[in-house]
């Protein structure tokens, strides 16, 4: 009895498991929401072209960027890695082994388009692994009726005209914020790496860790300074979010400047309720730096799905679809195709003009994906009253050289 | 005789194939994974013995995150009962509206607790929120408070969103335990002449005390193990300041430089044991207070 029992059981599941395989050969293709509105339609009317032009059986999910590295982390523990997957770091896939290479599974023409500062910060080891999937640039953004009230006659181009900005928008009372500091764990990375490169300071010196450098920790000073010494931000930015802190307050009209990007710009466009300019950043250099984020495409390694991932991975790279894509979720092109397509609209010049000098967070070493999560859970504490940017720094510094070495 | 062991395992059979697959397996996919080291990425890069739970000892942030465990459950447990106490109390008697009132306190339950953390996030925010705006137009404060952003006032403010979700099911567990409670021996109460306080304490407390058990038990556990308040309403901070086991445990998978599955798993196997620890401790002091105090009442 028992034994036919097993047997049902048995029987049952492997059905299961053949209907899911639907009999032919099959990817899984795990994708980040970028919007509600856009990224799901566009997939799955890409996976539906795939299958036309007799592509494998697609397994589509699309996560959401709260739980999608626990997601990735859970199907890899499980030996059930996808096939295709989009992230915002892909070194420490390649260094696990994980990962074709991009000859294996992307034609030449394909791997020529790349723009090449995209390129490069998809390699590891001198090879290409992080296909880049799209980008986006950061800009400096601020409210002209605020500015007009002030009596500011443009956005200001050096940390001390920032700082004379600030104080005369938050001046104006009612609640005005001058500048919007976003340093709690969602993005803190990205904000204080453009601070650092105009503060002259960067990542990494050559290739060692270079967190507590001098004009970083003059920098991070600055910002601590803008806090609680001109109080010109909003309420602890230390423990304020990107998303639902500083770009809601801003979409609300309250603050006088923030760092923003295209995403941004079209919610503002949307809503229609704040006038707003893009500018470049502040910054003490000659020339100001901003912040490229480029996403990924990756491609894992598995038993004979070779040939049906590369025709799905040419297929989004064709101009039009990845272009099509890019445009609607309003993030920045990383093919020269997509660039030259992209230039007509006039809204997008100030990110693309600010594309090519844009810099990338060293997503190539994969201790970065350690670094980049200390920087967001400690970076924060150093702006907060009576908090240490050097001892923040130090000890991230000492971090990172420790996750190097792992 | 035989055949009919047989059967018994058939009738068994699928709620011990449940068991097996949602209690056994995951607790023994969970030890497992305290005892290996993982890559970032969630390659399993072999067995470290007891390795993960020596480190786990020497994280800096632990004796926080546990005595902040210690604190949210123990202020959430105590306030929610006595509080339910009262509820139960009032929604026993008979009173124009009582449907309704009963009805409303199910919302609380009813409604997702992440939908119900973020929409205490808008309420405690410092430039939008209501509470600020209550508060300062009635002259309590005399400037808004940053609830969710400083030190002093984040785990307060969860506390009492904790409190809120916890309610609903606290109050009916105690007022099925209060229906069960026969009218006669408040009768003989009466008759005793003892006062509606006395009867409260010498009659309905002692009558209510396995549901009052069954309450703060079940309490216990789920509150130990919420999850998705603290995650919400903290995920502004930095550090680990204000985390519990629970989210701290997550955040040592994911969220953290650490990202690292074999110590959140070993975590993971201590949160079971604390919780086992702390049940049976308390089910032991009760028991314990229970034979003295009931004891001279029976006489």
């Amino acid at each position: 009895m028992l034994t036919r029992l097993l047997v049902v059981v048995l029987a049952a599941t492997a059905l299961a498991s053949a209907c899911a395989r639907g009999g032919g050969p099959s990817i899984t293709v795990v994708i980040a929401e970028y919007s509600k509105d856009h990224t799901r339609p566009f997939w799955q009317a890409l996976v539906e072209q795939y299958g036309k032009q007799g592509g494998a059986k697609v397994d589509l999910r699309i996560i959401d960027w709260n739980t999608i590295d626990q997601q990735v982390s859970t199907m890899i523990q499980n030996n059930q890695p996808p096939d295709v997957l989009n992230l915002n770091s892909f070194s420490s896939y390649a260094r696990d082994g994980l990962l074709y290479a991009a000859d294996d599974v992307l034609s030449s023409t394909t791997r020529d388009d790349f723009l090449e500062a995209f390129a490069r910060g998809g390699q590891y080891q001198g090879k290409l692994y992080g296909l880049p999937i799209l980008s986006s640039a950061r800009a400096f953004f601020y409210n002209r009726d605020l500015f007009a009230k002030a009596g500011l006659a443009g956005p200001p181009k050096t940390w001390d005209e920032l700082v004379q900005a600030a104080k005369k928008l938050q001046a104006l009372g009612d609640g005005v914020i001058g500048y919007a500091l976003p340093l709690g764990p969602e993005e803190a990375q990205a904000e204080w790496a453009i601070w650092m490169w105009n503060g002259g300071g960067d990542w990494k010196a050559g290739d060692t860790w270079a967190i507590n450098s001098e004009p970083n920790v003059r920098t991070l000073g600055f910002l601590s300074d803008l806090a609680n010494r001109h109080r010109v931000t909003q309420v602890n930015p230390g423990k304020t979010n990107r998303t639902d802190g500083a770009f809601q307050l801003f979409k609300d009209g309250k603050v006088g400047m923030v760092i923003g990007f295209s995403p941004l710009a079209k919610q503002l466009d949307a809503e229609g309720k704040v006038k707003y300019g893009v500018a470049e950043m502040p910054t003490t250099l000659a020339r100001p730096v901003t912040l490229g984020v480029e996403d990924y495409l990756m491609a894992f390694k598995k038993k004979d799905n070779r040939e049906a991932v590369k025709k799905f991975l040419d297929l989004y790279y064709q101009p039009d679809n990845i272009t099509r894509w890019i445009t609607a979720e309003g993030f920045l092109p990383v093919t020269k195709s997509g660039l030259e397509r992209m230039r007509a609209n006039a809204a997008l010049k100030p990110y693309l003009d600010a594309l090519p000098n844009a810099r990338l967070v060293p997503t190539t070493d994969p201790a970065w994906d350690r670094v980049k999560l200390d920087v967001q859970q400690t970076i924060g504490l150093a702006v907060q009253p009576g908090g240490n940017p050097k001892q923040v720094l130090d000890q991230l510094q000492r971090n990172a050289v420790a996750a190097a070495a792992r | 005789m035989r055949a009919r062991r047989w059967e018994a395992l058939l009738w068994l059979g699928p709620s011990l194939a449940l068991i097996g697959g949602v209690v056994v397996y995951p607790a023994v996919a969970l030890i497992r994974a305290s005892l290996g080291r993982y890559s970032i990425t969630g390659v399993y890069q072999g067995s470290v013995g007891v390795d993960n739970y020596a480190r786990l000892l020497e994280q800096p942030a632990l004796p926080t995150v546990l005595v902040n465990t210690a604190v949210w459950v123990v202020a959430v447990v105590a306030v929610t009962v006595v509080v339910s106490l009262a509820l139960a109390q009032l929604l026993n008697h008979d009173f124009a509206g009582r449907a309704l009132v009963r009805w409303a306190l199910i919302v609380p339950w009813a409604a997702s607790l992440i939908m119900t953390a973020k929409l205490f996030v808008w309420i405690y925010d410092y430039y939008f929120g209501a509470l600020n705006y209550v508060l300062t137009s009635l002259g309590v404060l005399a400037r808004p408070v940053d609830w969710l952003g400083e030190d002093a006032t984040v785990m307060a403010a969860m506390m009492a969103v904790g409190i809120f979700v916890s309610l609903p099911f606290t109050t009916y567990v105690l007022l099925a335990g209060l229906a069960s409670i026969p009218g006669d021996v408040y009768e003989a109460a009466r008759v005793d002449g003892a006062s509606t306080w006395a009867a409260y304490r010498r009659v309905t407390l002692p009558l209510l005390k396995p549901a009052l058990l069954v309450a703060v038990v079940l309490n216990v556990i789920y509150v130990f193990n919420s999850f998705p308040i603290v995650w919400t309403l903290n995920d502004r901070n930095p550090g680990f300041g204000h985390d519990t086991m629970i989210t701290y445990m997550y955040k040592i998978a994911f969220k953290s430089a650490l990202r690292d599955i074999g110590l959140a798993a070993a975590l993971g196997v201590v949160n079971v044991l604390l919780i086992l620890l702390a049940v049976v401790a308390y089910l032991r002091t009760v028991r314990w207070d229970d034979a003295d105090a009931v004891a001279p009442a029976r006489t």
